[in-house]
């Protein structure tokens, strides 16, 4: 970067990293999707390509309206691509796959109102036909992993945002995923939770060995949070650049966030998404 | 319990009100339609505390309960699954718009025809009326499903039956509890009419018979009955109510006080 010398070369590259078949867990690829409307065709993701490693996290970042969620959707199954594929542990994902949980921005209206907070927890166990001893077992070891041992009889919404947010993280966890698939998550909660949650994360992801797939729009989290940063391009979406964040594996709000490299990172990944958003496109995104 | 006695007084206060202008009006200038309250108390206890009650009203009970209970269950079973689908719904919708706007006792000479005296069609009767707004409100809940609680139950692998029990049919349960809020009185409604048109029991055939015999007071005393029935009728439902959607109350209460 012109503006510091001595700054290490970034781990950079302008088109979707792929990896090794026994390093990867889950592939995107040549991902297309065009939503048919009565107002004409919108293409929403172009073409995407890149591999999720095993026991890492990846965030996505990207201008608003780049096509993340309808991405994270296509992944999770949730929506058909138009063409081009997930596999997930090498078996092409159709439909929701059991591997996978799903952590939703909107935490108020993915929690079931209806039940209580260790409820809303079971539920998918319960549906899976999970033994009730195991059951109760592994809600309770959810619950507490997220710091949330002390309010199971409580209805989601009589907690704080961030509190509710956490129950979904719990319920995800409890179902026990490979792969962990969060969209914008946090956005909904003020920056003090935020920071927490953020940790919680990383702590989740470490305590489980799982991997993590994470969609933001915050710059600084992305970099905070991840191993690998990829970028997106402003709709119709590619890739536009996949960063590696070599910051060392324990990270804390303080001193994580004052050290140089992720002054550097953040800085590099902010200029990406000003040009994004200005509609730079890297030529051979398309190509690959 | 202060409070309790302020609601009760509420409650009771325009009742008591209203009663005491009837007494007084009626108390001094006796008129052979309108029987004074004294008077009706001890017609209703003659009439009714005793045989008529297992003869005639516990008949007419049993098929509104019948009635209502398969308008409700079958509501709420077409409601889910014409709810669900998208072709289903357009299909059926200008047909059901056109069957909720006929007025039911225009059925029941039509019924009388096809299936004869019976409390069968007597309970259909109440089904056919009480139906409407169990099924449209358990539609329009079904159709109103929260997109995120549906990705959520998706992704988790909760579907078919599962899907239905435990996200379809709570998130509607407010709009169902309105329809059936409904279907009750025009259950009850039919009860009577179904009665009146013919019958050889029942509380609408005795209030019937004393209208044409001139037993004034005992017929006033069988509408006093129907009231009174109208009113558990609607205890029970809130109590019902309550319990089961004790948790949308509470949402409720709290987004309010914010």
């Amino acid at each position: 970067m012109q503006h510091d010398a001595e700054a290490m070369p970034l781990n950079t590259q302008s088109y979707g990293r792929t990896l090794a078949p026994e390093d990867t867990l889950l592939s995107v690829r040549g991902l297309k999707k065009v939503y048919h409307t009565d107002g004409g065709d919108i293409e929403a993701v172009r073409d995407l390509t890149f591999d999720l490693g095993k026991n890492e996290t990846t965030c996505l970042v990207g201008p608003s309206g780049s096509g993340k969620t309808t991405l994270l959707k296509c992944i999770a199954g949730l929506l058909e691509p138009t063409s081009g594929e997930v596999v997930l542990d090498g078996k092409p994902v159709t439909g929701p796959p059991k591997k996978m949980a799903v952590v939703f921005q909107e935490y108020g209206r993915s929690l079931f109102p209806w039940l209580r907070v260790a409820e809303n927890v079971e539920l998918p166990l319960k549906t899976a036909g999970v033994p009730k001893a195991e059951r109760e077992a592994r809600v309770a070891e959810a619950l507490e992993e997220v710091g949330l041992g002390h309010v199971p009889r409580s209805y989601p919404w009589q907690l704080s945002g961030g509190m509710q947010q956490r129950v979904a993280i719990a319920r995800a966890i409890a179902y026990q995923p490979e792969v962990l698939l969060m969209d914008e998550p946090f956005a909904a909660v003020d920056a003090q939770t935020r920071a927490d949650l953020e940790d919680l994360v990383r702590k989740v992801r470490k305590d489980l060995g799982i991997s993590v797939l994470f969609v933001t729009h915050d710059i600084d989290e992305s970099v905070y949070l991840a191993e690998r940063v990829i970028m997106l391009s402003s709709s119709p979406t590619v890739v536009q650049e996949d960063l590696v964040v070599d910051l060392p594996a324990e990270r804390d709000q303080l001193n994580t966030r004052s050290l140089p490299r992720f002054t550097q990172l953040r800085h590099h990944v902010y200029e990406q998404i000003q040009l994004a958003k200005k509609g730079f496109r890297p030529d051979d995104a398309v190509v690959r | 319990m202060k409070k309790t006695l302020a609601g009760l007084g509420f409650a009771l206060g325009l009742p008591i009100i209203l009663v005491s202008i009837w007494w007084v009006s009626t108390v001094n200038s006796p008129n052979f339609f309108v029987p004074t309250p004294p008077e009706l108390v001890k017609t209703f206890i003659e009439v009714w505390i005793g045989p008529a009650l297992w003869e005639d009203v516990l008949p007419s009970v049993l098929r509104f309960l019948a009635g209502s209970a398969i308008a409700i269950v079958l509501g709420i079973l077409l409601g889910v699954i014409v709810g669900l689908n998208r072709t289903l719904r357009d299909l059926t919708e200008p047909v059901f718009e056109f069957f909720r706007a006929l007025p039911p006792p225009v059925l029941i000479p039509v019924l009388l025809l096809l299936f004869g005296l019976s409390n069968w069609t007597q309970i259909m009767m109440i089904v056919i009326g009480a139906i409407w707004p169990v099924l449209l409100n358990t539609i329009e809940g079904v159709r109103a499903a929260d997109s995120v609680q549906s990705d959520t139950s998706r992704s988790y692998g909760i579907q078919g039956f599962d899907r239905v029990r435990y996200q379809i049919l709570p998130s509607a349960s407010p709009q169902i509890f309105t329809g059936i809020r409904q279907a009750l009185p025009i259950g009850l409604m039919l009860m009577i009419i179904s009665e009146l048109f013919a019958a050889t029991e029942g509380l609408g055939f005795q209030v019937n018979q004393f209208q044409r015999r001139f037993a004034i007071p005992e017929m006033w005393s069988g509408i006093l009955v129907l009231g009174l029935l109208s009113i558990l009728v609607a205890v029970l439902f809130r109590f019902v109510e309550r319990r089961v959607l004790r948790w949308y109350h509470r949402l409720k209460d709290l987004e309010n006080a914010a």
